[in-house]
């Protein structure tokens, strides 16, 4: 008879190969390197591809294969082809620094665009400054970044949790009321923008009736939604992203607490509305980006170009965030006419986007005590469904310029430290 | 407070439901072939964009009424090409070959839906709270509850009262004598894997309508299902219902107290259990020998 008849039982020993195992799976890298040319200028990203933050780090790297092709089109930088290299840095801080080191140390990259993820950014920034690499973070938005862990070498392109909190924090107060509750991602990001909203709510004469800290990845909010509606708030912030912000949101219109509660947030982004059904598409937001923007020059040509590149589908703030990072390597160093990271990082102090890469009203710059760039915040309005098109899913109401948002040089705590 | 501890307990119960249909899919597996199902995780995914892509067709209960059992073939197909070769062999490489399925389930869907979420409505008349008061209570809520509870009546009867299901019990405790019988052990084995995807593939279903369907869903819904398993008892269906409860229960609770620790709580629990009764609550004897 067979063995195959006779299961064998699990053993102690078992369970021990099983968990080396899967620790092993943990860090095995499962990408082929590229094939590469000696001659080719080299940059690299690092973004979570798997995770709870897929969709919008996947869309980064789509807006910075566009910028990429279109910097070769012009030939490149400094005469030569710019190559793309993506790693995927799982939502985990270890294999995000992993990742990075690899691509500076085994690829030889020139340039690091990353993470979304803020705690993998800011961990990232210290091994780019450790190995004197340009890095540019496309979509962490916590504002050590370029707050008090700032470095010489490390450029930020999204907002800061401190700007996205004054770009909506005196519209919050007034229309809704001075009791504000949140649901707050339990990592860097969150902390920082609940301290944010926070500190203009009690500038504000306003008071916090209780902040829900909820881990990564949460699928049921409805214990934290439960002691929400237990402490009667005027409205009910969300500072959850991703995945996080999907679920809360349907489950809020669910229980019918939208009913009973003003519901708004500070950052919302479109992968996010279209991953809900109508009726949960509601609140008063911030936007980093927006696809519709008429009479503003150069944005119909990029979002006709980027549907081309995205299943047709318009483009996000993300999209945006890994165009412009991919975009400013290029325009600095084609300016600087040098490769040499200490130069290009000062030159980036107070560069300005030209029109065609800042794509939106005001104007949009690095600047030089922080290297945040200023750029502006779409305040506005969720919609259940386009009037015009099924893809325009919020109401823009107001483009604040990022210097009014932005808190000062030294509020932020930011001292630049250049190396010798 | 007391009210807060009511809310979260019933909450709790609700939550701790459909981790109970989850475990019992895991559960039917493990305990006949052997085979601890990382990809239980993906087979909900797969059943959640499966009925997503098709409501359209055939609406929202045609699409709870066929997903389930499309996942099942898929599941019977894995079972026949991937699994089976492995039986009998170290139980690790069952392990390990579902793990790398979990992964390439997890990539397919997003390869073949996108990563960005879809969003998935129920009718109307479900997604109404019972009241201002109880507004966690929904009636979708409700509805994956009756829907829990009557597949489980359902499977308990099947396993009790039906000559497969007395098969399936008989051989979870001496495999050999059942194929020593006579009884094709290896149409038994594939039709309780597809039973177990079944379930995965339901609980998919109704996942889609309570969170975001998105590629990653599974996985944040499988520990939990692995944890019910162990502290109601491996080999155990009736444990592996009572370690669901428990579970959501316990979450719910916790989350009025040290939110940040209710998700945690339940490996606390698991190990608790290991510690104190390394078989489980309702578990037999011997099923995790030294």
């Amino acid at each position: 008879m067979k063995n195959e008849q006779i299961p064998q039982k699990f053993d102690r020993r078992t369970v021990l190969k099983t968990a080396a195992a899967a620790g092993v799976m943990q860090i095995a890298s499962p990408f082929v390197v590229p094939a590469w040319t000696a001659d080719n200028v080299k940059m690299g990203m690092v973004d979570p591809l798997t995770g709870v933050y897929a969709a919008p780090a996947g869309n980064e790297v789509i807006g910075a294969k566009y910028a990429v092709e279109q910097i070769n089109a012009k030939g490149g930088i400094l005469g030569r082809q710019v190559e793309l290299l993506v790693e995927d840095s799982a939502n985990d801080v270890g294999t995000g620094v992993q990742k990075a080191r690899k691509l500076i140390e085994r690829d030889n990259v020139n340039f690091i665009i990353g993470d979304v993820n803020s705690g993998i950014a800011a961990a990232i920034a210290q091994v780019t400054a450790e190995k004197k690499v340009l890095h540019i973070v496309s979509g962490g938005h916590t504002d050590s970044i370029t707050g008090k862990d700032c470095h010489w070498n490390v450029y930020r392109v999204c907002n800061t949790t401190r700007m996205e909190a004054n770009s909506v924090s005196d519209l919050l107060y007034s229309k809704y009321g001075k009791k504000w509750h949140f649901i707050t991602p339990d990592y860097a990001f969150g902390h920082t923008l609940y301290d944010a909203c926070a500190a203009n709510l009690k500038k504000l004469g306003g008071t916090v009736t209780g902040n829900e800290l909820t881990p990564l990845g949460t699928t049921d909010f409805s214990a934290y939604l439960i002691k929400a509606k237990a402490a009667n708030p005027d409205v009910l912030l969300l500072l959850v992203q991703g995945s996080d912000m999907i679920n809360c949101l349907k489950q809020i219109v669910q229980f019918g607490l939208d009913k009973q509660i003003h519901v708004a947030g500070t950052q919302q982004e479109l992968e996010s509305l279209a991953g809900l059904p109508p009726e949960a598409r509601i609140g008063i937001w911030m936007f980093e980006w927006y696809w519709k923007q008429p009479g503003v020059p150069h944005v119909a040509e990029f979002v006709a170009e980027m549907r081309k590149r995205n299943g047709g589908k318009v483009p996000t703030a993300r999209h945006w965030f890994g165009y412009v990072s991919a975009m400013t390597f290029a325009l600095v160093a084609n300016q600087q006419k040098t490769l040499d990271a200490v130069k290009l990082a000062q030159a980036l102090g107070d560069f300005e986007l030209p029109p065609e890469v800042k794509l939106q009203p005001n104007k949009v710059y690095y600047r030089k005590g922080d290297h945040q760039l200023m750029t502006s915040a779409f305040v506005g309005e969720a919609v259940s469904k386009g009037k015009d098109d099924p893809e325009d899913l919020y109401r823009v109401d107001s483009v604040v310029p990022g210097d009014k948002t932005a808190p000062s040089v030294a509020d932020t705590g930011c001292e630049v430290k250049w190396p010798a | 407070m007391t009210q807060l501890l009511l809310f979260n307990i019933t909450n709790g119960l609700i939550i701790g439901a459909f981790y109970v249909l989850m475990a019992l899919g895991l559960s039917l597996i493990l305990n006949l072939s052997n085979v601890i199902n990382f990809a239980h995780g993906g087979f909900l995914v797969l059943g959640g964009y499966i009925a997503y892509t098709i409501t359209p067709y055939v609406g929202f209960w045609g699409g709870l009424l066929i997903a389930p059992p499309l996942t099942a073939l898929i599941g019977l197909t894995v079972e026949r090409i991937l699994i089976r070769p492995l039986y009998g062999r170290d139980p690790l490489y069952s392990l390990l070959l579902t793990f790398g399925l979990a992964f390439i389930i997890e990539d397919g869907t997003r390869f073949i839906w996108g990563a960005q979420g879809k969003p998935v409505t129920v009718p109307a008349f479900l997604a109404k709270p019972l009241s201002i008061d109880f507004f966690f209570i929904t009636g979708y809520r409700l509805f994956m509850v009756a829907v829990v509870a009557v597949t489980v009546t359902l499977l308990f009867a099947f396993l009790r009262y039906t000559r497969i299901g007395v098969r399936i019990r008989a051989g979870t405790l001496d495999l050999e004598t059942v194929s020593a019988l006579g009884i094709n052990v290896r149409a038994l084995r594939s039709l309780n894997f597809a039973a177990g995807i079944f379930l995965a593939g339901l609980s998919g279903v109704l996942a889609a309508g309570q969170l975001g369907l998105e590629p990653t869903m599974g996985t944040g819904l499988l520990m939990p299902s692995f944890i019910a398993i162990i502290v109601g008892g491996v080999g155990s269906l009736t444990g592996t219902l009572l370690g669901g409860l428990l579970i959501g229960v316990a979450s719910g609770l916790t989350a009025v107290f040290f939110p940040a620790a209710s998700e945690a709580v339940i490996y606390v629990m698991m190990a608790v259990v290991l510690l104190i009764r390394p078989r489980g609550l309702l578990g037999e004897e011997g099923m995790m020998s030294t």
